[in-house]
């Protein structure tokens, strides 16, 4: 059994054969940094745990592919900061899975909104000069057709 | 281009895995590792700020290339923020909650994305303008979707636009943003428009050797595995003569040469070649030149210290083993092994090339090779590496070799031998891999392994490649792989002899000394 312990103190315990999903995980095992526990920093408990879940499924349902597809969309269906924690996570912890799977979220998402709408959902300053912006929207009038 | 000249960077240690195959010859591809040079002192930053007051070129740091374009948006890396009145980095205002995330994460949401959705996102923000104009983003785009080929224009993403939409009016005229910060980024632009340094071209310390005899270079140089500098044995190569940018135009332009991971009519690469500023420019590298163009065959012949070619018993069924190697100044290989355990030789015909060869048990610093031997991680670009890691070497025991090889130059690089190589101008060459009874062994124990489905290359019969070449081999010259392992027992044999004798007799004193 692994330890892990978040950036907020929690601690989880989860079979090492799970956590080596984790490529940053497996390298601290293998490099012998593992022996007590391994210290995240750089991810708080809510996000771990969630990551864990999606680890401890995809391990326990590794050959079973619908059931894990629908995992996964079920999985991802959180509000937007808690995705973009798990984003984070993920890339720390090195699982590409999991990376994958969270990143073409988000590129769903954007793929076929209008510039307003991306600005809205992401809550983005618009920091073109009304000339800029016409001149932007005037080079890029191939993208709107 | 603002702060360029400021080579203010932390140092960050964020490796990602960049997979490449060690029997690969070609490029790497998409990711980068980011090791940025060290922190320079305030007394040289503020220095370079006055050099860049008076446009003072020769700013210690690095040179730019003449034609650095000016699309580079006005990225400043991220220290310069602490020289801003403001503090304010547009990255984030134009990024909104997006702003969380890391610049290559950004970069990765936005590569899932096509050309359309790049182009709206464009127009969301400066900052996004500035994320989507990542020409990295337009070059996988393109290569993606075409195939086949494409017309080059000065960028990827307007080669995109006008492979799209032929008749809309690209204007190049980019928006200059002020106060974006951001290392990636500013690397990245950094690294595609670097010159080469003077100092990482001064080591030259290869052996050369002109008009030797095939047997002086098999006992001096390929029976003990060592590279070589090999002088006028390409004298009689047409290529040498005829092998112009014109020439080859006129002979071959319509034809699809391989460029990467697309096919590219020469003319259309050579178009690319002259246009692109690239960190790591698409290289032409060929297998199949001389079946697609015989009279490109014709006009070279393998010089003679490699003339056994002993994979040719294989005839069309051996690996890939002679390409035709085209590309600009920047184009070249990083850090690998070549396949198979074969040796190699690389004859410039036009240009010139840098080399760096380190032996088989020496691997070179920055490069991470996987236990298997699989998969070999290395910085992205040779320019980067040049950058953060040349350096190192200078205080190593075991350097490494280092030449520039010239047109009517031949190098030999010995089988197992790490080499990078990058052109220093528009260059062609040709290469070819070959087994001769020299390293035999090896290449019949390397095809043996295990895991030869992951490492052989060259060839769609990985796993059978070992029992057809054993076949074939015994077929046209019977009993050549027991000579040769009779031979390597002996010496062997010999060795350990002479180390016993070695440690009775005094040899210091020079008493006794046998020779075998």
């Amino acid at each position: 059994m692994i330890v892990l312990n978040s950036s907020d103190g929690a601690t989880f315990e989860v079979e090492e054969s799970v956590a080596v999903q984790s490529q940053t995980i497996k390298h601290m095992i293998e490099d012998n940094c593992a022996d007590t526990s391994i210290p995240l920093p750089n991810v708080n408990g809510v996000t771990l745990a969630r990551v864990l879940e999606y680890i401890k499924k995809h391990a326990e349902a590794k050959d079973d592919e619908e059931g894990l597809k629908s995992f996964d969309a079920e999985f991802v269906k959180v509000d937007q900061a808690s995705l973009f924690e798990i984003i984070l996570a993920a890339n720390y912890l090195d699982i590409k899975g999991l990376l994958d799977l969270t990143c073409q979220t988000v590129a769903d998402q954007i793929k076929d909104l209008t510039v307003e709408e991306v600005r809205a959902i992401f809550n983005i300053m618009n920091d073109f000069t009304p000339e800029e912006e016409a001149k932007l929207r005037n080079d890029h009038a191939w993208a709107f057709e | 281009m603002r702060g360029a000249k400021n080579l203010i960077a932390q140092t960050h240690k964020r490796k990602r895995n960049i997979k490449q195959k060690t029997a690969w010859k070609k490029q790497c591809s998409v990711s980068r590792n980011h090791i940025f040079a060290s922190r320079k002192p305030e007394a040289d930053i503020l220095h370079e700020l006055e050099k860049e007051k008076v446009g003072d070129d020769s700013a210690e740091g690095f040179s730019l290339k003449a034609s650095a374009p000016s699309n580079s948006h006005g990225v400043q890396p991220l220290g310069n923020l602490y020289f801003s009145p403001s503090s304010h980095n547009s990255r984030n205002s134009g990024l909104g909650n997006l702003r969380s995330l890391t610049d290559e994460l950004v970069l990765e949401i936005l590569g899932l994305l096509g050309g359309t959705h790049l182009g709206v996102l464009s127009t969301v923000s400066k900052s996004l303008y500035v994320f989507c104009n990542h020409e990295p983003l337009w070059r996988n785009i393109v290569l993606e979707t075409c195939k086949g080929g494409f017309l080059f224009y000065e960028t990827w993403k307007s080669t995109y636009v006008s492979a799209i939409r032929p008749s809309f009016e690209i204007l190049n005229s980019g928006l200059n943003v002020r106060d974006f910060y951001s290392d990636y980024l500013f690397q990245s632009w950094l690294c595609a428009n670097l010159e080469m340094k003077p100092e990482w071209l001064e080591r030259d310390n290869i052996v050369r050797a002109k008009g030797i005899s095939v047997e002086e270079f098999v006992s001096r140089f390929e029976e003990p595995n060592k590279p070589v500098l090999l002088e006028g044995c390409l004298e009689n190569w047409a290529a040498l003569d005829k092998w112009d940018r014109n020439y080859l135009i006129e002979l071959c332009g319509n034809v699809q040469f391989s460029v990467g991971p697309v096919e590219m009519k020469l003319e259309e690469y050579f178009r690319y070649s002259d246009l692109a500023k690239e960190e790591r420019p698409l290289y032409l590298f060929d297998p199949r030149f001389a079946r697609k163009v015989p009279n490109l065959g014709l006009d070279y012949e393998v010089p003679v210290y490699f003339s056994e070619d002993l994979f040719s018993v294989l005839g069309d069924e051996r690996p890939d083993y002679r390409w035709i190697i085209i590309g600009p100044a920047g184009s070249g290989s990083s850090f690998h092994i070549d396949p198979n355990s074969t040796s190699a030789w690389n004859a410039v015909i036009k240009g010139s090339k840098k080399w760096i060869l380190f032996p088989p048990d020496v691997v070179p610093p920055g490069v991470h090779p996987s236990p298997d031997g699989v998969e070999v991680a290395c910085p992205v670009s040779i320019i980067e590496w040049f950058m953060n890691f040349y350096n190192e070497t200078r205080s190593w025991k075991k350097k490494p070799i280092e030449c520039v090889c010239k047109a009517g130059e031949v190098i030999f690089v010995p089988n197992g031998w790490w080499h990078l190589v990058i052109n220093l101008e528009d260059s062609i060459a040709i290469t070819q891999n070959f087994v001769s009874r020299r390293n035999l062994l090896n290449v019949l124990d390397f095809l043996k392994k295990p895991n030869a489905c992951m490492i052989v290359s060259g060839t769609r019969d990985r796993v059978n490649l070992y029992e057809k070449f054993k076949k074939a081999i015994e077929a046209s010259f019977p009993g050549i792989v027991d000579d040769l392992l009779s031979k390597a027992e002996d010496k062997k044999i010999q060795k350990k002899k002479l180390s016993f004798w070695e440690s009775v007799t005094d040899s210091n004193a020079g008493a006794f000394k046998f020779s075998f």
